[in-house]
């Protein structure tokens, strides 16, 4: 069979970014494989350690930079790799869009997304590629099986879990819990350097024009009040609690 | 990374992955339990299987023989990640890597390559380095260690102080003096009868790191355990190369850290009113690390570039380790005194740092030999020996 992981290119947990006037300034800062998409490599390997006969392909869309993602899927053991090459940012249902037409001709029968980006929070581009293809999706999904031609999930629901089976070809999108992504290890670094990153350009897929227009962003900013409440400790804590009341923390 | 003056995309991408691998491992994996090891002076012996799997060991050696075949600023990359947790931890990998490896590598016999090296870089087998002695670890030419030929054999006697691994290894590299004067080197399996390790207790430095004093009495070693490629002192010199080469990258990862602790803490801590960090006096010590480690960095980005190209000189390394070792165990006293009297515990890493780089400092030649190292080099005048 063949599984395809949607991967996507995020700044580091720990980088510090900054917004200014003309928007994210992403000067200097790191950038890594988005731990949801991770899960989706992982559990893709796992099915081909099952014993399951599988090719595994990364496909990613995205500006240059998202080459060291997909080289970090290559190392974690997937295949090979297609790289969906724009510096231009797409909202979801075009994303789903020019993703469905790499997938479609790669005929796929699994594809793996991540439940949600870790940068801009959107959950959207995994159902929005099962609309994009017709197939069956499970969101939020905890456990994965496959059969013959189906797949077995048990998938988070609001308060509780569900576990359905879908036929195959099908979305799944991750959640955490899923597994436990291997680490990339020194020697399959340097083995994936010869692994097959496939570029294609928008105009190979039929172009795109994006549906939505960013005009702003910002990065939400967590500033100190930096207050020292002076004096008598009963009195200091009674305003306290009226502060803390005042900006309904409490 | 701390990274003040854009050195990453000089690195290719080889030494990019490398490095996000490592942290994210080394980050998962290892920095949780670090304080506690240092504390309990232990080092888990599972440590070596995982670091094999992850392809640390020997990882600038080429992939014929079980290594990653890195380049060697991604090499010098991982030794930054791994001392950025704890130079012990570094100094595991690296005498492993550095000291254990590469001599076999360099001048080993192709059996001993093909027999040693897979399992040294999987972690199946731990090496370590038998040069010092207790007398004078500077002056390796004194040596007492003796090896004499009995027929197809060699029987070596003498003690090794100060051995990293000694007592966790399977096998030692000791050299000694043949009847000859000249010096070799010997691969000698540590459950050979008459060897014998001693683990040196009371160490408030490496204390995530096995130190021990090697005896050796009577120990046969069959002719074949002999390193043929190379006599004389620049055997074991051109290990230490190697090795120094790692710990002026590596010495940078400890100065990172202590760095972000000591920024940190300065920012969040008020006195007087105000954070210290808006203190005059404590951004003079937080710019002073952050000039150091950047200086340090763009130096072990060159130094790897001359390693690669094959124009790297021992003199030129001897330089580095010496900077780039005491700016960072300056930067650790520093950040220690940021901390004031939280920063004697073990709470925080700075003192932990600070008492590893001592023996940073001091191991593979001290500062002030490298001083005179260099000295010599520039002037051609001998202040050495
Ligand atoms: C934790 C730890 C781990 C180690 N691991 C290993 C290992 O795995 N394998 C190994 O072989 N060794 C190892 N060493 C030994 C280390 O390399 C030596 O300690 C080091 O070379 C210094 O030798 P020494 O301690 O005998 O000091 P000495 O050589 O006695 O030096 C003492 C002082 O005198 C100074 N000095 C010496 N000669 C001169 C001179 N000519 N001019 C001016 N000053 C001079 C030195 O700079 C130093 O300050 C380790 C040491 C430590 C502390």
């Amino acid at each position: 069979m063949k599984i395809i992981c949607i991967i996507k290119q995020v700044p580091d947990a720990e980088a510090r970014i900054r917004s200014t006037a003309a928007g994210i300034d992403l000067e200097g800062v790191t950038f890594v494989i988005d731990g949801m998409d991770e899960y989706g490599v992982e559990q893709a390997l796992r099915i081909r350690e099952s014993g399951v006969e599988a090719e595994i392909i990364a496909v990613a869309l995205g500006p240059k930079r998202y080459e060291e993602a997909i080289r970090t899927a290559l190392a974690m053991g997937a295949d090979r790799a297609i790289h969906l090459e724009t510096e231009e940012a797409f909202d979801p249902i075009t994303q789903a869009k020019l993703l469905a037409k790499v997938v479609g001709e790669e005929a796929a029968d699994l594809l793996l997304v991540g439940g949600k980006e870790a940068d801009w929070d959107s959950a959207a581009l995994g159902a929005a590629t099962a609309e994009a293809l017709g197939w069956p999706h499970s969101d939020w999904t905890t456990e994965l099986e496959l059969t013959a031609n189906s797949a077995k999930v048990t998938h988070d629901a609001d308060e509780g879990s569900e576990v359905l089976t879908l036929p195959l070809p099908a979305v799944i999108t991750t959640q955490q819990g899923l597994n436990e992504p291997r680490y990339p290890t020194l020697p399959n670094i340097m083995k994936a350097k010869r692994k097959e990153l496939k570029k294609l350009s928008l105009d190979d897929v039929g172009g795109a024009v994006s549906k939505i227009v960013i005009l702003k962003q910002e990065i939400q900013t967590r500033e100190r009040l930096n207050k020292i409440i002076e004096g008598d400790p009963m009195e200091a804590a009674q305003q306290l609690v009226k502060l803390l009341q005042q900006d309904k923390v409490i | 990374m701390l990274d003040y003056f854009q050195v990453d995309p000089l690195f290719d991408n080889e030494a990019q992955q490398t490095r996000a691998a490592a942290r994210k491992f080394l980050d998962g994996e290892v920095m949780p339990h670090i304080r506690d090891w240092f504390e309990e002076a232990y080092l888990p012996t599972g440590l070596a299987k995982s670091f094999g799997d992850m392809g640390f060991f020997g990882a600038n050696l080429p992939v014929e023989y079980g290594c990653a075949g890195l380049n060697n600023i991604a090499y010098g990359l991982l030794m930054y990640e791994l001392e950025r947790i704890d130079s012990g931890i570094r100094s595991f990998a690296s005498v492993q890597g550095a000291l254990v490896m590469y001599p076999i590598y360099a001048y080993g016999s192709e059996e001993q390559k093909n027999h040693y090296l897979p399992k040294l870089a999987s972690g199946e087998m731990i090496g370590c380095f038998g040069l010092t002695e207790a007398d004078g670890g500077s002056d390796p030419g004194a040596m007492k260690t003796r090896a004499r030929k009995e027929g197809s054999h060699y029987v070596l006697n003498g003690s090794k102080m100060w051995i990293t691994n000694g007592n966790i290894a399977d096998i030692a590299l000791v050299w000694a003096k043949c009847e000859d004067e000249v010096i070799r080197g010997f691969i000698v399996p540590t459950n050979a009868a008459g060897f014998s390790a001693n683990k040196i207790k009371h160490k408030m430095s490496l204390r995530a790191s096995v130190t021990s004093e090697l005896v050796l009495e009577d120990v046969r070693v069959d002719q074949n355990q002999l390193l043929p490629q190379v006599e004389g002192l620049k055997g074991p010199l051109g290990c230490l190369t190697q090795a120094r080469y790692g710990i002026a990258w590596g010495a940078l990862g400890a100065l990172e850290a202590v760095y972000y602790e000591a920024l940190e803490f300065a920012q969040s801590r008020i006195t007087f009113g105000k954070p210290i960090a808006s203190r005059q006096l404590v951004q003079h010590k937080l710019v002073e690390m952050v000039s150091e480690h950047s200086k340090g960095l763009l130096l072990a980005h060159r130094l790897g570039m001359l390693k690669d190209s094959g124009q790297m000189h021992y003199a030129q390394v001897s330089l580095a380790k010496r900077n780039n070792v005491r700016v960072a165990l300056e930067a650790a006293r520093s950040a220690r005194e940021i901390l004031g009297g939280s920063g004697i515990t073990v709470e925080y890493s700075a003192i932990r740092h600070m008492l590893n780089l001592e023996t940073v400092d001091t191991y593979e030649g001290t500062f002030d030999i490298h001083t005179l190292i260099v000295g010599r080099d520039l002037t051609g005048l001998g202040a050495l020996d």
